[in-house]
C-alpha cells in the first residue's frame, strides 16, 4: 500500500536574531539595518526520514525543544523545510490548538461552517455532515448560541468533532487529547481508533513514553532535532526512559572523594550525583541536626556555580534510612523560579513545623537543570537528621493531636 | 485508456479544488460581514452612512464655505469617496492579515494567499451595496447612464488586483516591521488628500501633474468618473500600464507574502 506520509532527509534551520532586532521601521532606521541579519543559525531538525503507512500510528517522544512540534508543523505543510521533502497523500487533519479558529461572536453552527471549510471540506460536504458533527459534540441544544457562551469543554468538543468529521487521511496530534470529561475522552479515543482502522495515518507527539508504547505501531525518539532511535515502540520507549535515568549519572564527572563541611565524605556516584556545573558547598540544618517532632527546621544550602546557569531548580527531600521519601519539594513546586545563578549563593527552606515521628532521617538535596533533565549536584543520604519524639515510634507522621471523648455522662461524673 | 482515466481524475480533483476555493472565499467573506455587523444595531447601513456623512461634510465645505466649481459635485465626490474608501479600508486591513490570523495560517493546507483576497472581496461587497445610492445621485443630477458603464467591472477588477498586490507586499512587511500598519494608516490619510477625491485634478497646477500621474489611484478614480459621470470610455493608456505593472508585481508580492507568512508561523 502507498505510504500516507513520506519524510525524506528533512531539515529545518532557524535563525537566531540579535536580542534587540528592530521590530519597527523607526528602530530599523535608527540602528541602520545593522541588526537585521541573523546572528546565527541552528538546525531545529536535521536528517529526519521516516514513512507512516495508512492505519498506522507513529509516536514521537523527546524532551522539550527536541523539535517535535516543528516536525509536526512541517508535516502539516506549515512552514517550509530547508532540506529534504515531506510528502503527504490525502487530506490532513490537525488536533492542535483546538478551538483556536473559533470566533466567539459567531454561533456554533457558523463556526462549524467556517472551520470545516478551512479544514478542507466544501460547503456541500459540511452541510451533509453538520448534523453528525453537532451530534458527536453533543451540542444539539446550544449550536445556535454564540461560541463565547460555551465552556472550554464545549468548544473543544466541537473543534474535535469538526476535525474528525473531515475524515482526514493523515491526523496530527500534539500531546494526547484531554477533551472534555472522561466519558467524552473515551469517545474521542474510540473515534480515533475508528479513523485509524479506516486507514488514517496518525502522528502523535507525546512526552509520555508509556503512552507511546501502548498506542503506537512505530515510535521515534527525537533528540536535539535528530533521530536518536526509531522503530518498535517498546524498544524506543525503553531506550528513552533508560537514557533519562542515566543522563544524570553520565554527566557526573570522576572526582576524588571530598569532605562536606560537616565532615561527611562525598563520593561521586555513591552519595553524590550530577554534572557539578554547580556545586552544593555547604548544608546547615538549623537549629540543629537533632530536633523534637513538631519543631521548626531551616535547611540552608550554600552553592557555588562557576558559570552562569539559567533558571536552575532546587529540590529538597526528607527520607528515612530505608529510602522511603517522607517529604519532597522544590522551588518550582511553589511556582517560584530563579532567573539565573552565578558565583556563591545561599538558598534556605523554612519548614514551620516538621511533624515526623521520632526516627533517623536524611535530608537529600539537589540543584537541577531547569527542565529537570539532569542534576548539577545532588547529595543523597549525606545529611542526617534525628527527630526525637516522646510518643511511640510506629507510623510516619506525628502531628499534634488530642482525643476528645464526648460521652457526656462519664466526664460529668468524673468531674463531680 | 489508463491515461484518459488519470487525466479525468486529475481534472475532477482540480474542479473540487476550485469549488473548495470558492466556498472558502465565500465563507470567509460571509464571516467578515457577519462579524462586522454582529453587534451593531444599524447593520449594513453603516456601509452607506459613512461615505454619506463624508459627502455631507465635503459638500458643505466646498459648496458653501469655499465654493469650487465642479458640476454635479455630489456625484463627483461620492464616486471618489466610494472608490477611495474601498481601497483604503482593504489595504489597511489586509496589511494585518498575517499577524491577525495565526490560527488560520497554522491550519494544515490552508491557502494563506486567500486572506488579502478575502479582505478585498469584503470591500467589494460593501462597494456594490453602496452602488445603488451612487446611481440615485447620478439620476437626481440628471446624468444619463451610457453603455460605457459596462466597463465598470473592468475597472473594479483592476482596482481589485492593484489592492491585492499591494496588500501582499504590505502584509509581508508587517511581519518584520510591526509598525507597517500604523505607518500605512498615516500615509493613506495623506494620500486621501493627494488624490483628487473631493477636488478636480484639473485644478492641480501643471508642474505638479507629473507627480499626480505616478499615483495609480488618480487614474482609477478618473476612469470611474469618465464611465459613470461623463459617460465616455476611460483613458486606456494609463490603465494598461497599470495593469501591466500589476501583472508583474502580483506574483512577486505573492512570493514575498508566502515566505513571510511561513516565517511568521515558525517564529519561536
Amino acid at each position: 500500500m502507498r505510504d500516507a506520509i513520506i519524510v525524506q532527509d528533512l531539515g529545518k534551520r532557524f535563525n537566531r536574531y540579535h536580542a534587540e532586532k528592530p521590530a519597527t521601521f523607526m528602530e530599523a532606521a535608527l540602528s541602520g539595518l545593522r541588526r537585521m541579519k541573523p546572528v546565527e543559525h541552528f538546525w531545529a531538525l536535521r536528517h529526519i526520514s521516516f514513512t507512516v503507512a495508512p492505519g498506522e500510528i507513529l509516536g514521537i517522544i523527546g524532551h522539550n525543544g527536541a523539535g517535535k512540534s516543528t516536525l509536526l508543523q512541517l508535516i502539516g505543510k506549515v512552514g517550509r523545510p530547508d532540506e529534504g521533502h515531506v510528502r503527504v497523500n490525502g487530506g490532513i487533519g490537525a488536533l492542535l490548538d483546538l478551538g483556536a479558529g473559533f470566533h466567539g461572536d459567531l454561533t456554533g453552527r457558523e463556526n462549524v461552517f467556517v472551520n470545516a471549510i478551512v479544514a478542507g471540506l466544501t460547503r456541500r460536504e459540511v452541510a451533509q455532515r453538520l448534523e453528525a458533527i453537532v451530534e458527536f459534540a453533543e451540542l444539539a441544544n446550544s449550536i445556535d448560541n454564540p461560541v463565547r457562551t460555551y465552556s472550554t469543554g464545549m468548544t473543544m468538543r466541537l473543534a474535535f468533532s469538526v476535525v474528525v468529521h473531515t475524515i482526514p487521511k493523515v491526523l496530527l496530534v500534539d500531546e494526547f487529547l484531554s477533551v472534555g470529561d472522561v466519558r467524552f475522552q473515551a469517545k474521542c479515543r474510540e473515534r480515533i481508533t475508528q479513523l485509524k482502522n479506516d486507514g488514517c495515518a496518525i502522528v502523535l507527539i507525546s512526552h509520555d513514553a508509556e503512552q507511546v508504547e501502548q498506542l503506537c505501531e512505530q515510535a521515534m525518539w527525537l533528540r536535539k532535532g535528530q533521530i536518536a532511535a526509531c522503530g518498535e515502540p517498546e524498544v524506543v520507549a525503553g531506550q528513552y526512559i533508560a537514557e533519562m535515568r542515566s543522563e544524570t549519572q553520565q554527566r557526573t564527572p570522576l572526582r576524588p572523594p571530598q569532605l562536606s563541611k560537616t565532615g561527611v565524605e562525598l563520593r561521586v556516584n555513591e552519595n553524590r550525583f550530577g554534572s557539578l556545573e554547580a556545586e552544593i558547598t555547604d548544608v546547615r540544618l538549623l537549629p540543629a541536626a537533632e530536633i523534637r517532632s513538631g519543631d521548626a527546621l531551616e535547611i540552608e544550602i550554600e552553592y557555588l556555580s562557576s558559570q552562569r546557569i539559567d533558571a536552575p531548580n532546587f529540590g529538597i527531600s526528607i527520607s528515612r534510612k530505608d529510602g522511603e521519601v517522607c517529604f519532597d519539594t522544590s522551588i518550582s513546586a511553589k511556582e517560584l523560579s530563579l532567573s539565573s545563578i552565578q558565583g556563591h549563593g545561599k538558598i534556605t527552606l523554612h519548614l514551620d513545623r516538621l511533624d515526623l515521628s521520632g526516627d533517623q532521617y536524611f535530608i537529600n538535596l539537589g540543584i537541577y537543570e531547569k527542565n529537570w533533565d539532569y542534576a548539577y549536584d545532588y547529595h543523597w543520604h549525606v545529611y542526617p537528621l534525628l527527630i526525637n519524639s516522646t510518643i511511640q515510634k510506629s507510623g510516619l507522621l506525628c502531628p499534634p493531636y488530642r482525643w476528645e471523648i464526648s460521652q457526656a455522662q462519664v466526664s460529668m461524673l468524673k468531674r463531680l | 485508456m489508463t491515461i484518459f482515466f488519470k487525466r479525468n481524475t486529475r481534472s475532477s480533483l482540480s474542479k473540487r479544488k476550485l469549488v473548495y476555493l470558492y466556498d472558502l472565499l465565500r465563507e470567509l467573506v460571509v464571516r467578515e460581514m457577519k462579524l462586522l455587523y454582529k453587534r451593531s444595531a444599524l447593520g449594513v447601513a453603516w456601509t452607506l452612512i459613512n461615505p454619506l456623512l463624508q459627502l455631507a461634510v465635503f459638500a458643505f465645505v466646498f459648496q458653501l464655505v469655499l465654493p469650487v466649481e465642479i458640476p454635479d459635485y455630489a456625484s463627483f465626490t461620492f464616486t471618489g469617496l466610494l472608490v477611495w474608501n474601498w481601497f483604503q479600508t482593504c489595504l489597511f486591513q489586509a496589511t494585518g492579515v498575517i499577524t491577525a490570523n495565526r490560527a488560520l495560517i497554522r491550519q494544515p493546507g490552508f491557502p494563506i494567499a486567500i486572506l488579502p483576497v478575502v479582505t478585498t472581496t469584503t470591500g467589494l461587497v460593501h462597494f456594490l451595496l453602496a452602488l445603488p445610492i451612487l446611481l440615485i445621485f447620478l439620476l437626481l443630477a440628471g446624468i444619463e447612464l451610457k453603455p460605457v458603464i459596462l466597463y465598470l467591472p473592468i475597472l473594479q477588477a483592476l482596482q481589485f488586483a492593484l489592492t491585492v498586490s499591494l496588500a501582499y507586499v504590505l502584509a509581508a512587511l508587517n511581519v518584520t516591521f510591526r509598525d507597517t500598519q500604523h505607518t500605512l494608516g498615516v500615509v493613506l490619510q495623506l494620500f486621501f488628500y493627494l488624490t483628487p477625491i473631493f477636488y478636480d485634478i484639473k485644478n492641480v497646477p501643471a508642474n505638479f501633474q507629473f507627480f499626480y500621474n505616478l499615483n495609480p489611484m488618480v487614474h482609477i478614480v478618473t476612469a470611474y468618473r469618465s464611465v459613470l459621470i461623463q459617460g465616455v470610455a476611460p483613458n486606456w493608456q494609463p490603465l494598461l500600464i497599470l495593469a501591466a505593472v500589476v501583472v508583474i508585481c502580483l506574483p512577486i508580492g505573492l512570493q514575498f507574502f508566502r515566505r513571510q507568512s511561513d516565517r511568521f508561523v515558525e517564529d519561536l
